[in-house]
């Protein structure tokens, strides 16, 4: 006999879909914080970790990205772990605080003659005040008196020498989550661990972990195609809203947050009634309530409740839009301001949204197959806690343009506000919810995952009330949605073009096709590393080659040879 | 079996809290203080799962009914390595069109009309080495969704618009190739160790995407899928005999041929140790690859190999390079190693991270460091048990899913493995001692034949860091400095140099 979750009928004529009781068992200790627990016998491991209710869109500016670093320093070491000698410890980060701050003050003189253009690089050494190269000096000689205490990655070592993986954590808007996998008996060391990092944290090498974030940010903002122009999308989009701001923060205040701003940060959202854990496996949940209370239970309670983002986004008024050159295929995104986490009209949004979505979506079908506009299209809903919006994209197929993709998009947003959408295919989609929440089920850690971010949203009970809520979205609910939500004044537009060069068009290629420009602004950036003499030779050789080139290809080496005369004259000029 | 999900949600008052909490336990002073009961878990074996259809055709299936679900994968034994040169991309195309191209009886659109209506997750795709196709879908619409994957999997369509419009994509997506750092990095990275003419390094480019029609995928697909090709795993809510009844049922009458016996090729260079420098001059952090050819998984050093890579670079947080280039030195967000070992070819050690464009010496420097440092002097008894402890420990991780276990044992019975290493595994890795990391560390990591690799705005990653002008990207090189230009994304010619 099958043991399932069951009660579940996916049946075209009858919606009568039950949802799965998932069935957490929830712990409130005395200090306000809460615990999750979901025994699930299996292999011997535990899905362990915790969430706590604090996000970038808790941020002020001057400050942004705080709680992405403040999550970084949580891996840090406490009083106990990662020093050798916490008395002579805390009196050297004192000590660099306070250097710090000195050399705050000779940068700040940096930044004003940066400011009103007087210096190209506030952080040339050339330009640097005796007195703040002797700071800098300073606090170097301080930071390696202090390498002799640390332990380091003390923290990370004593979870994986006893088997436990995966150990990291994310920030995101609106919550922070710490997870890790434990064998099955290194349960204690998980309440250890945690606990002593929530009640004794140490925020050693804060100033060389702003550095890790800062490279954090360009590796995922600055180096990547199109990360920079998403960054400004967000900031054209969220007008007053504190979404508006990457969650890793903006570069200025990366290089200025103190460790005193990351402290005070910590007291106002790390207090035991703003955290939820959850333990999802193979796991006794009588002993792992006593732990709980134990380890956990030793926090004192916070003085109050954290503070709410006060400010929300306001109306828009006109629509917005971006075009932007970038190294990416031409494509255009759509977003429309629409409603957050739980709204009463977010399961139509989201239904509507798996109704344009995937292999036989109305977009994928419309865009891609039909009309042979785009080569993906999709879109949904993003609910976060405070706001939300709805977003199309579409990528153009070659030989046609975003603003053609764009018109298709707007022409699938008027079916939807102007018919009503078929039994069949809202069904269809009902059908893959049904699936999905199983699905979502199959493993731990994800299971983990979605009650602490639930909880940190509106309850980890939504994972059981929500499906319900899903079920029942009609299509009528659907067109009112579209009608209310997608128009033109509440939408903001971002159109990509393939970046063509650096500097303006080069009247050159105007003859060439796209392939061709490729290849002769390669040839230029090859051209652009040879010396004097190589350049020569490689206009030499391009010139004896050019009566070899196909007739087809002889306008591109004619303006490549054309190039290359040129900066082997330039060249010339400047070796004079 | 297992029976969940069927209470209701329990909320303990505070009141049991107390109680709880009067056990009078106390807290240890440090976590090394800790003691853990003892941890038995043996690992399934894959001959307990193991079964024969009368046609020869391996099953390995693994019951689990915790939740309504059944999932299904064939490893087909095809792959990339069989692409025509003239056609590179036809073993892609074919894996991905038989899912997308509908079968001979049914349209592509009504295919996966059907598909998405089950709610059924059904895929197929053909890599280097390997082909699978596979099937997820719920335990009441098992018999509707095997007839959709075995129509797909013996009579697929291939139509012809839906081949049009892939060939359209894979074409588009190749104009990305020069977009981001990583994806050039990878590339160049293939190129210097498997080296141009090997198949794994051979680029499609837009004239043999054009060239592919759809009678090469339809003689691609009769070629290699057979049921003498085919390795079944089953996983979830499934009976084991009613499943092997129900494969003998759908494979009869489809002929068992011989299996193909070109083995996959092995590449012929040994990569040239240097710098190899590409430029990318609109980013500010350079990304670095360090390597060389690695070794073969059936290696009886690789458990030694294992822990070595772990504590220089696999570890994550706990391994030198990372604790060295970003805790110490705040230079990287990432920094990790591999050391490779390959089923039919040696793999690649391979050390990277990404850097500041200023600070990409220096921490390029750390890397060849550690390197030498984990070749000169034995490591610490504490790294040697940590890096043990945790391979012992997450040992059972692999074992995690009934969908894992049956890939495995499928993956274990294609590349013809022995399953008794699962046995040893622990002992083995228990058994490395300090003198062995050194040993391997000195006869497997060879600095002087050492690749680096770069991509990043070159100009400032040359010029360096002018708070610590000492460390030069150039003076760091084991051999000659080649910058390696942009190629034409398309015809994937590289510009004359």
């Amino acid at each position: 006999m099958r043991n399932c979750i069951c009660a579940l009928a996916v049946v075209l004529a009858a919606p009568s879909v039950e949802a799965q009781e998932v069935p957490v068992e929830e712990v409130t200790l005395a200090n306000g914080m809460t615990v999750l627990l979901l025994p699930r016998p299996g292999d011997p491991n535990v899905a362990a970790g915790w969430i706590a209710k604090v996000g970038s869109v808790y941020e002020r500016p001057g400050i942004t990205g705080v709680a992405h670093l403040f999550e970084h320093m949580m891996f840090k070491g406490t009083s106990t772990i990662g020093t050798r000698n916490i008395e002579q410890d805390l009196q050297l980060i004192a000590e660099l605080d306070q250097v710090k701050g000195q050399i705050g003050v000779e940068e700040g003189a940096l930044l004003e003659s940066y400011r009103l253009g007087q210096i190209d690089d506030p952080s040339d050494p050339a330009l640097r005040s005796p007195r703040h190269q002797e700071l800098i000096d300073q606090f170097d000689a301080l930071l390696e008196e202090q390498s002799q205490l640390i332990i380091k990655e003390d923290f990370s070592r004593l979870y994986s020498g006893q088997g436990a993986s995966g150990m990291n954590a994310m920030t995101s808007y609106d919550f922070t989550l710490y997870f890790v996998n434990v064998p099955a008996n290194k349960l204690e060391l998980w309440f250890w661990m945690e606990s002593d990092r929530l009640l004794n944290p140490v925020f050693r090498e804060f100033y060389s972990e702003r550095e890790v974030v800062h490279e954090e940010r360009r590796l995922r903002t600055d180096s990547t195609p199109t990360g920079k122009f998403q960054e400004q999308f967000d900031a054209l989009f969220w007008q007053s809203s504190p979404y508006s701001w990457p969650v890793v923060g903006w570069p200025s205040d990366l290089e200025g947050i103190t460790r005193e701003e990351a402290l005070e940060f910590f007291e106002l959202y790390y207090a035991p009634n703003n955290l939820t854990a959850a333990l999802v496996g193979d796991f006794d949940p009588a002993e792992a309530t006593e732990l709980a209370e134990r380890y956990f239970g030793r926090i004192a309670s916070g003085s109050g409740l954290a503070p709410q983002p006060r400010t929300r986004e306001v109306p828009q008024l006109s629509e917005k839009r971006m075009h932007a050159f970038a190294e990416t295929n031409p494509q255009v995104t759509i977003r429309y301001h629409s409603v957050p986490d739980g709204h009463v009209d977010e399961p139509a949004l989201v239904v509507m949204g798996q109704i344009l979505n995937g292999r036989t979506g109305r977009l994928y079908r419309a865009l891609v197959e039909d009309q042979e506009v785009a080569t993906s299209a999709s879109g949904g809903q993003a609910g976060f806690k405070f706001e939300g919006m709805f977003e199309l994209n579409g990528t153009a197929k070659e030989g046609r343009t975003p603003e053609e993709v764009e018109q298709a998009l707007y022409a699938e947003i008027e079916r939807l506000k102007t018919e009503l959408i078929g039994v069949r295919e809202l069904q269809k989609v009902k059908n893959q919810n049904a699936a999905s929440n199983f699905r979502e089920l199959q493993a731990n850690f994800m299971l983990m995952y979605r009650l602490l971010m639930r909880d940190a949203y509106r309850g980890w009970e939504t994972i059981n009330s929500d499906p319900p809520l899903y079920e029942s979205v009609t299509a009528e609910d659907i067109k009112r949605v579209a009608n209310t939500y997608f128009t033109p004044e509440n939408r903001a537009v971002a159109i990509y073009y393939r970046k063509e060069s650096d500097g303006p068009e080069d009247t050159r290629l105007a003859g060439l096709d796209q392939a061709e420009r490729q290849q002769v602004r390669q040839m230029q950036a090859v051209m652009e590393s040879l010396g004097r003499e190589q350049l020569a030779e490689f206009l030499n050789q391009l010139e004896q080659n050019a009566t070899q080139v196909p007739p087809e290809n002889q306008d591109m080496t004619e303006v490549v040879i054309e190039m290359a005369r040129e900066r082997l004259a330039s060249v010339g000029a400047e070796s004079r | 079996m297992m029976r969940l999900f069927t209470g209701v949600v329990v909320s303990v008052s505070l009141f049991q809290i107390v109680d709880l909490s009067s056990a009078g336990q106390v807290i240890p002073r440090h976590p090394t203080e800790l003691q853990y009961d003892s941890l038995d878990f043996t690992p399934p074996m894959a001959a307990d799962h193991r079964h024969e259809l009368s046609n020869g055709v391996v099953v390995f299936v693994v019951e689990e009914h915790e939740l309504p679900l059944v999932n299904l994968a064939v490893t087909v034994r095809t792959g990339s390595y069989f692409d025509p040169p003239e056609k590179l991309g036809l073993a892609s195309l074919t894996g991905s069109q038989m899912r997308a191209g509908g079968t001979t009886a049914m349209g592509a659109a009504e295919f996966d009309e059907q598909a998405a209506f089950l709610a059924a997750q059904i895929g197929s795709g053909i890599g280097p080495t390997s082909g699978t196709a596979s099937m997820n879908c719920l335990t009441k619409d098992i018999d509707a969704c095997l007839d959709l994957f075995f129509e797909m999997l013996r009579f697929p369509g291939f139509q012809a618009d839906r081949l049009e419009l892939a060939k359209s994509q894979v074409i588009q997506q190749m104009e990305r190739r020069n977009d981001s750092t990583g994806s050039i990095e990878r590339r160049e990275w293939r190129r210097l160790m498997r080296g141009e003419a090997h198949f794994s390094a051979l680029p499609r480019t837009r004239a043999t995407i054009e060239d592919i029609n759809r009678d090469d995928l339809v003689a691609f697909h009769r070629e290699y899928f057979h049921p003498g090709n085919f390795i079944f795993a089953v996983s979830g809510d499934v009976q084991t005999d009613d499943i092997l009844l129900e494969l003998e049922r759908r494979l009869n009458g489809w002929p068992v041929r011989e299996r193909p016996t070109e083995s996959v090729p092995v590449p012929q260079v040994i990569p040239m140790p240097g710098l190899y420098l590409v430029d990318k001059p609109d980013v500010n952090q350079g990304r670095v690859a360090i390597g060389h050819l690695g070794t073969m998984r059936d290696n009886p050093d690789r458990y030694k190999l294992l822990v070595m890579n772990d504590i220089l670079g696999g570890g994550g947080f706990s391994a030198r390079l990372l604790t060295r280039i970003r805790s110490d030195e705040g230079l990287a967000y990432s920094a990790s190693s591999n050391f490779g070992v390959g089923v039919y070819y040696p793999g690649v050690f391979q050390a990277g991270f990404q850097s500041r464009s200023e600070t990409v010496a220096r921490a390029t420097a750390i890397v060849l460091e550690e390197i030498e440092r984990i070749r000169s002097e034995p490591v610490k008894d504490e790294e040697l048990e940590n890096s043990i402890a945790s391979f012992v420990e997450t040992f059972s991780r692999s074992f995690s899913s009934p969908g894992s276990i049956a890939g495995l044992f499928a993956s274990d019975e294609y590349t013809g493995r022995d399953p008794a290493y699962l046995v040893s595994y622990r002992e083995n890795i228990a058994a490395v001692t300090a003198d062995d990391v050194l040993d391997v560390a000195q006869r497997y990591l060879d600095p002087e034949a050492l690749a680096i690799l770069v991509v990043g705005n070159l100009q400032s990653i040359l010029a360096g860091d002018p708070e610590h002008p000492e460390f030069s990207l150039e003076a760091l090189s084991p051999g000659e400095v080649v910058r390696i230009p942009l190629p034409n994304p398309l015809t994937m010619e590289y510009p004359e140099r």
